[in-house]
């Protein structure tokens, strides 16, 4: 049906996008790659020198680039491990029919809309301070100690205020997909005497496994990037104990000023999300032919 | 599905539905709760629910001391911004691609997402120092540029599955019926194309108001939005709970009203079309 005519002209109003995108795939990812391999610090302008694999070798035997590499891994693990059991929890009992559906519905994906930085220094302040926070009084009421939460346990803080802001997310998507499962299955599984245990892990899981799966790759792909949070919370600290791999590399560069380091730090960084990243485009991918 | 549920069992489910809802939105409603107490009354142990005394001055002081509503137009002209920019390049993409797919189509969309997959902060250095050359450091259209690429694939994504679904056989109908090119723009296409834009105009809005890697490391004082604002409250001093309180309920309040609002269109937008 598509002339000639028509293919030039849709060609012509597809290139803006995939020039402009291009540009900004190119243009800073190369000059990363070139800062990597330079000995090139911001208050030392004008002695940039080669450096050949100096900074990678730097980078990568820096312990904490391992502690980094660790807490990378427990912020994302962690998150999608609340978020995907949670998810499936809160999806499964929205599911079910009772009184004011719609505004629970409202109540649970609020939190998806709060800025970071607000949710990380409301938690932080009002809800986690041992002295003045919510937490504390509750603990004191049940004649209990207080925790000091940033000084104990301060990436599993972290986690919990990143997890609630993406639970939301993770139910909303698993809320969607458990409203396609077929009615009449459940009910003739339930007919043939399968239990409400059996039915979820027979019909409802498999069900919502290519969700699930959507789920956990979407959100590492924005988990892996945690920054915020970190940023107004804890600054990376106590020590390295909260520092992630994108907050390493912004330390590097934009608090240290050194360019040439921290751009090998963004490179391992874009090689680890190109992992993830493409297990998530062979799903997306299927789908298009679908 | 006709499925009888007793009475008890519905009550019940209602009961705990609503205990998690409210515990999961706790945070937001205590934080535009102490929005209203003084700052003494806001660490008050044991903290007080309703009977306190109800101010606003907490709201008034945040203007006055650090210049709100810049801020607050900061966030509104840099989504708004992106937003806008990021559809007039968008529509005709998706467009091309959802009415004149092409042998190469389903390879550019997925190269468009790609880049989506692109880490930030391996990119932070080079327009870090772009911007600082150029002399685009802390000014809204540094912000408006960059969230406009990261959001491009999003928004061309989003509106190719909503293109798909408009039928070609009613463009077929209406040329039949002798309708003219304009009017099978006008008439035709643009009603069915529209909430497919304003669902993707929304969604884009919430994603640029939230986004707080850029509009961190590329404001200061100047063209920092909200989220830059609200940071500068992790260093404070004195008794701030309140004022923190205030400033947050008036940078979340627009958004969650929008959210709300297309809580629908989020899963689709959020997952490339890849759960309906």
């Amino acid at each position: 049906m598509a002339t000639q005519h028509s293919r030039a002209a849709a060609r012509l109003m597809i290139s803006p996008a995939v020039i402009l995108l291009l540009g900004w795939m190119l243009i800073p990812l190369g000059m990363t790659i070139y800062f990597s391999f330079l000995r090139y610090n911001l208050l030392m302008p004008g002695t940039e020198a080669w450096a050949g694999f100096e900074n990678y070798s730097y980078f990568l035997t820096d312990p904490a680039f391992f502690a980094a590499i660790w807490n990378t891994l427990f912020l994302v693990g962690g998150v999608l491990l609340i978020t995907v059991v949670g998810g499936i929890l809160l999806a499964l009992l929205l599911d079910q029919p009772f009184w004011g559906q719609g505004i629970v519905r409202l109540l649970v994906i609020a939190p998806f809309f709060v800025m970071p930085t607000v949710s990380a220094l409301v938690w932080k302040n009002m809800f986690m301070n041992p002295v003045n926070g919510l937490f504390a009084f509750l603990a004191d009421a049940i004649g209990m100690q207080p925790v000091d939460f940033f000084a104990e346990i301060p990436l599993l803080s972290i986690i919990l205020i990143v997890a609630w802001g993406w639970l939301p997310f993770a139910t909303l998507i698993l809320l969607t997909a458990m409203q396609s499962l077929d009615g009449e299955q459940l009910e003739a599984s339930e007919m043939d005497g399968a239990g409400a245990v059996s039915r979820f892990f027979h019909i409802v899981l498999p069900h919502l496994a290519r969700a699930i799966t959507v789920v956990i790759l979407i959100q590492t792909i924005f988990l892996l990037s945690i920054f915020a949070e970190i940023l107004v919370t804890t600054n990376g600290g106590p020590g390295t104990a909260t520092t992630n791999l994108t907050f390493l590399v912004y330390a590097e560069s934009l608090l240290r000023f050194d360019v040439g380091t921290g751009s090998a730090g963004g490179v391992v960084a874009v090689i680890l999300a190109n992992i993830v990243a493409i297990f998530l485009m062979r799903m997306i991918g299927k789908n298009l032919d679908a | 599905m006709a499925r009888a549920v007793s009475t008890r069992r519905k009550a019940a489910v209602t009961a705990l539905a609503w205990t998690i809802g409210i515990l999961i939105f706790f945070p937001i409603f205590w934080t535009i709760l102490t929005s209203f107490k003084t700052e003494a009354e806001a660490v008050a142990t044991p903290p007080s629910l309703f009977n306190f005394n109800w101010t606003l001055e907490n709201y008034t002081t945040v203007q006055d001391r650090s210049n709100y509503g810049r801020h607050f137009l900061n966030s509104v002209v840099i989504s708004l911004g992106s937003t806008f920019l990021g559809l007039v390049i968008a529509v005709p993409a998706a467009w091309a691609m959802a009415f004149v797919p092409g042998k190469q189509t389903k390879n550019v969309l997925m190269w468009m997402l790609s880049t989506k997959m692109l880490p930030p902060v391996g990119v932070l250095i080079p327009i870090y120092l772009i911007f600082r050359n150029t002399g685009l450091l802390d000014t809204r259209v540094a912000l408006i540029i960059v969230l406009t690429l990261i959001n491009l694939p999003i928004i061309v994504w989003m509106l190719y599955t909503y293109f798909r679904e408009i039928p070609g056989e009613i463009l077929e109908a209406a040329r039949m019926d002798g309708a003219t090119l304009r009017y099978e723009i006008l008439y035709v296409l643009t009603p069915m194309a529209l909430p497919g834009i304003a669902s993707t105009f929304l969604l884009n809005v919430i994603l640029a108001w939230n986004e707080a890697f850029w509009t961190l490391n590329l404001t200061a004082a100047n063209a920092a939005p909200l989220t830059a604002f609200i940071a500068s409250y992790s260093s404070p001093e004195g008794l701030f709970y309140a004022k923190l309180s205030a400033a947050s309920t008036m940078a979340i309040a627009p958004i969650l009203i929008l959210g709300w609002f297309s809580q629908k269109q989020l899963v689709r937008g959020l997952t490339f079309g890849a759960v309906k």
